[in-house]
């Protein structure tokens, strides 16, 4: 295994080579890598209007934050080359926290797999190809990298801030806050084989919601004072609560909404955004022993039930599987989640290409594709969570067999 | 007791005669280029002394109103929503600016188009007020202008300016605009027409609309159009255009028509409250014709007045010689000629593309707008002029922007364009599609939805105005059978997961021996 130091400049001139080329043209509109709340072309016209002195949030299709207007109108040019390169560049940096993360749960300066860590994330073709088609998805990511990277090294104020711009770009990301608050007053390192109640009071974790909450409070107030009115803040978190904009994407709410009847779409809107909520507490409380664990099984399940998923959030899932090499031996069926994944990443775009350009396939084949992914993504969720309970029984013995109650 | 008799008659008398009432009517035909025959009817009903309801009286009781030649529907409809200025034309068939040129009444656009000034100040919202005015006209017109809902109502600032006069400055107005493009026109609207005119088609010019002509026309067009002028009063003018082709019934290419020829009939009576009634003619410059019967000649132009002259009346046009069609391309007869066209075969995107050829020899400046229902999007900073194949910074200026809001308003752009002398220029911009939902998709989905024309203004010469063509765009659809499917496949998916997650963390695990 190379080191670190050869590895990982070697994996990003290798991800920016790609970047530069002629590739990120083609992805550009790709549904299944950047939705309409993530996508760059949407995100440059944001730029062009908020230039002309348009209220851009008044109607129309933007759906970015106030913030990533802000920070691309003045500060940082979208030439599409400086872009790919600041893309990448971000991947890089939330490899690095990766890499981080990796070495806070291993409580060592560095470890042979740290190349591999890197390379998991660096490599891995869910975001690699989101980040090529310069989704701000890969920007949410290292958000929430950098926010457990922080959590994990006890860095509280930066981990919140962190946190707390995460929520301006993605609202659901609020589903990881529990196990992130948990994860400051606990420590990263791996307690799944030797579960026990937490022993830390709770009480500690309520200025710590104080700091988050005033973080928000303020980055609202520049995102009101950059947009000029409230108005961004039904156009941007209103969106994913209540899916104004049918673009397919790979996730289970879009094709359900188009086909849903219009007396009940308030309720199953409820319904969907309510069950993201639902997993928090019972995950969390399964796990207070291992809270980088939550985090990690809640980011698993935002990345399967999201509104506006792109292929770069279960992708951030699948590369945080290896920062628990411990649990592999216990994986209930790694085989079948594979090929599911496998299957899946061969049929959206196929299908995606049937439906809508060559015309040969009708929206029904990209849906089952979505939910062959939305399968492949369960799959793997439970292989995760069977392997994080299952490994502090320890080793199967001969004549025995564990199994749930 | 005679003094009180002849009181209570003037007392009686006097709000009648208010308003004094005229009525006249115009028939104008003129040969095309191509062979073909254009032919307008005017009729203009003025209510002189009248001006608009003030529309902050629109909560009270309106004083009775007594026409005798104005049509009372319509007199009620305005009155009802106090509306100052009103268009409402109904087209079929592209109009052909190159060959015919300007047409005589500006409003060609394909489909329905409707646009209203109305004065703010009411107690009811100018929105509501234009949905009430937009279902009282598809009553009266049996059109269904009442799907010019918020989906397709825009309000451009400066393409359709007032074409009167606006009363009381210190109300502001506002203006309503909107088209319908897949709106076809036939019989049924042009019967209610007809009975807005005081002779119906009985007499007079309007005896010559004949529906099995007019409608086999190869353009033809309707429209309303109520104006204020200070001096003028109300002023309702009842248009109908149309172009027809001698040449499609002649064996022998022979240009020659006549009333009889164009519209299967012929004037047989004056229409009695016409103040005016005439037909003039055209006169081709070059070519050697003759006229039936004897007209009276000023300039350019053949006179016929219906009250005087013999009747029945049957104009006609003899051409000494046949038709010959012109070889190569036309002399186009505006000064712009403009195609505009939505490219790109996939579903969810697509390139709009605007080509605009000015003749002259000056550079043209032109205002051009895009209504467009939320259905297209537009990405504005893609927006490229070329010409020659280089892109130019300076040809769009002074642009404003109404994003759309999805599933409700439309977008509104509107900017000036300096156009280069003789040369062509291309004006591209990138659009997305839009996904609707099932419910919002139209009985016929798989034919596409029909977008509004574009309209460009040039600034001279003045208040005229060129509509493009529709287009028509291919929205990916659903399957429309399946809702029930979906939801029963996406909630088990959905329980599945949640009943295995839910599962493994509530149960909990314990070694079995085997044996």
């Amino acid at each position: 295994m190379p080191s670190l130091n050869v590895a990982f400049p070697a994996l990003v001139v290798a991800r920016l080579f790609v970047a530069l080329s002629s590739l990120p043209d083609v992805l550009k509109h790709n549904h299944q890598l950047s939705s309409p709340l993530t996508s760059f072309s949407q995100l440059q016209e944001g730029i062009y209007l908020f230039n002309h002195d348009i209220d851009i949030y008044s109607g129309g299709t933007f759906r970015h934050s106030p913030l990533l207007l802000a920070t691309f109108a003045t500060i940082i040019p979208t030439s599409h080359t400086l872009s790919s390169i600041l893309w990448t560049l971000c991947d890089a940096a939330g490899a690095w926290a990766l890499v981080k993360i990796w070495r806070a749960r291993q409580n060592v300066a560095s470890t042979p797999r740290d190349s591999l860590i890197a390379a998991s994330y660096l490599l891995n073709p869910y975001i690699f190809m989101s980040t090529l088609a310069l989704s701000t998805s890969s920007l949410e990511n290292t958000l929430t990298l950098f926010s457990i990277m922080f959590a994990c090294h006890g860095n509280i104020s930066a981990a919140l801030l962190a946190f707390a711009f995460l929520i301006q770009l993605s609202l659901s990301s609020i589903v990881i806050l529990t196990p992130l608050l948990l994860l400051l007053i606990t420590n990263p390192l791996s307690h799944l084989a030797s579960p026990r109640p937490i022993l830390v009071s709770l009480r500690k974790t309520i200025p710590l919601l104080g700091e988050i909450t005033a973080y928000t409070l303020i980055l609202s107030l520049v995102s009101t004072l950059v947009a000029g009115s409230w108005a961004w803040i039904p156009q941007t978190w209103g969106a994913t609560l209540t899916l104004p904009d049918l673009t397919p994407n790979p996730g289970m709410w879009w094709y359900f909404f188009t086909e849903m009847f219009d007396h009940f779409r308030p309720f199953f809107l409820m319904v969907f955004s309510i069950h993201l909520l639902i997993y928090i507490a019972p995950v969390c409380i399964k796990f207070q022993h291992d809270s980088l664990y939550a985090t990690f099984i809640l980011l698993g399940v935002l990345g399967t039930f999201k509104a506006y998923p792109t292929s770069s959030d279960p992708g951030l899932f699948l590369s945080m599987i290896s920062l628990f090499p411990e649990t592999y031996p216990y994986f209930r069926h790694p085989i079948v989640t594979t090929l599911l994944h496998l299957h899946a990443s061969l049929l959206l775009p196929l299908f995606h290409h049937l439906w809508l350009v060559q015309g040969t396939g009708n929206a029904n084949f990209f849906y089952a594709s979505t939910l062959v992914f939305a399968c492949a993504n369960g799959a793997a969720l439970i292989d995760c969570i069977w392997a994080g309970l299952r490994i502090a029984i320890g080793k199967q013995h001969e004549n025995s067999a564990v199994v749930q109650e | 007791m005679w003094n009180i008799r002849y009181f209570l008659l003037v007392g009686l008398c006097v709000p009648t005669l208010a308003a004094i009432e005229s009525f006249f009517e115009e028939l104008s035909l003129r040969n095309l280029n191509d062979g073909k025959v254009a032919s307008r009817f005017s009729f203009t009903t003025r209510l002189e002394g009248v001006s608009p309801r003030d529309p902050r009286t629109l909560g009270f009781d309106d004083e009775a109103q007594h026409y005798r030649v104005f049509p009372l529907a319509l007199g009620q409809i305005l009155r009802e929503y106090g509306v100052s200025e009103l268009h409402l034309t109904l087209n079929a068939g592209r109009w052909d600016y190159d060959r015919w040129g300007y047409p005589e009444e500006k409003g060609v656009g394909t489909g329905a188009e409707l646009w209203a000034w109305m004065g703010d100040g009411a107690p009811m919202s100018i929105d509501n007020r234009w949905k009430g005015l937009r279902n009282a006209l598809a009553g009266l017109f049996c059109a269904s202008l009442g799907s010019m809902d918020e989906l397709r109502t825009t309000a451009p600032s400066q393409a359709f300016p007032p074409e009167g006069r606006l009363p009381s400055v210190d109300l502001p107005h506002q203006l309503r605009h909107a088209s319908l493009p897949s709106e076809h026109v036939c019989t049924e609207n042009l019967t209610p027409f007809l009975k807005l005119l005081p002779c119906k088609s009985l007499s007079g010019i309007a005896s010559l609309l004949n529906p099995h002509r007019l409608f086999d026309a190869d353009w033809h067009g309707m429209g309303v159009h109520v104006l204020w002028g200070e001096e003028e009063g109300v002023e309702v003018r009842l248009a109908f255009q149309s172009v027809m082709d001698p040449l499609r019934y002649s064996l022998s290419m022979s240009r020659d028509w006549s009333f009889q020829s164009l519209f299967s009939r012929v004037i047989n009576k004056t229409c009695p409250v016409a103040v005016s009634s005439r037909v003039t003619v055209a006169l081709p410059q070059q070519d050697a014709i003759e006229i039936k019967p004897n007209p009276s000649i000023e300039g350019e132009a053949a006179f016929f007045d219906v009250a005087t002259v013999a009747k029945p009346l049957n104009v006609g046009m003899h051409w000494q010689h046949n038709f010959q069609y012109p070889l190569g391309e036309p002399i186009p007869l505006t000064p712009l000629s403009v195609q505009r066209t939505l490219k790109g075969s996939s579903q969810d995107r697509g390139q709009l593309s605007l080509v605009i050829i000015n003749h002259e020899t000056t550079t043209v400046y032109a205002r051009y707008l895009e209504t467009m229902p939320w259905l297209v999007q537009f990405h504005l900073h893609t927006l490229q002029a070329q010409v020659k194949g280089i892109t130019s910074g300076n040809i769009i200026s002074n642009f404003t922007y109404v994003p759309a809001v999805p599933h409700s308003r439309p977008t509104t752009f509107e900017a000036m364009l300096s156009l280069p002398p003789r040369s062509t220029i291309h004006l591209t911009m990138d659009v997305t599609k839009a996904f609707l939902r099932y419910t919002e998709h139209q009985p016929d989905a798989q034919r596409g939805w029909d977008l509004p024309p574009a309209v460009i203004t040039p600034v001279e010469p003045l208040n005229s105005r060129m509509y493009t063509a529709g287009l028509l765009v291919d929205l990916a659809t659903p399957d429309f059978s399946m809702p029930y499917n979906v939801i029963i496949f996406t909630c088990s998916l959905m329980a599945f997961i949640f009943g295995s997650i839910f599962n493994l963390l509530t149960r909990k695990f314990v070694v079995v021996r085997l044996d």
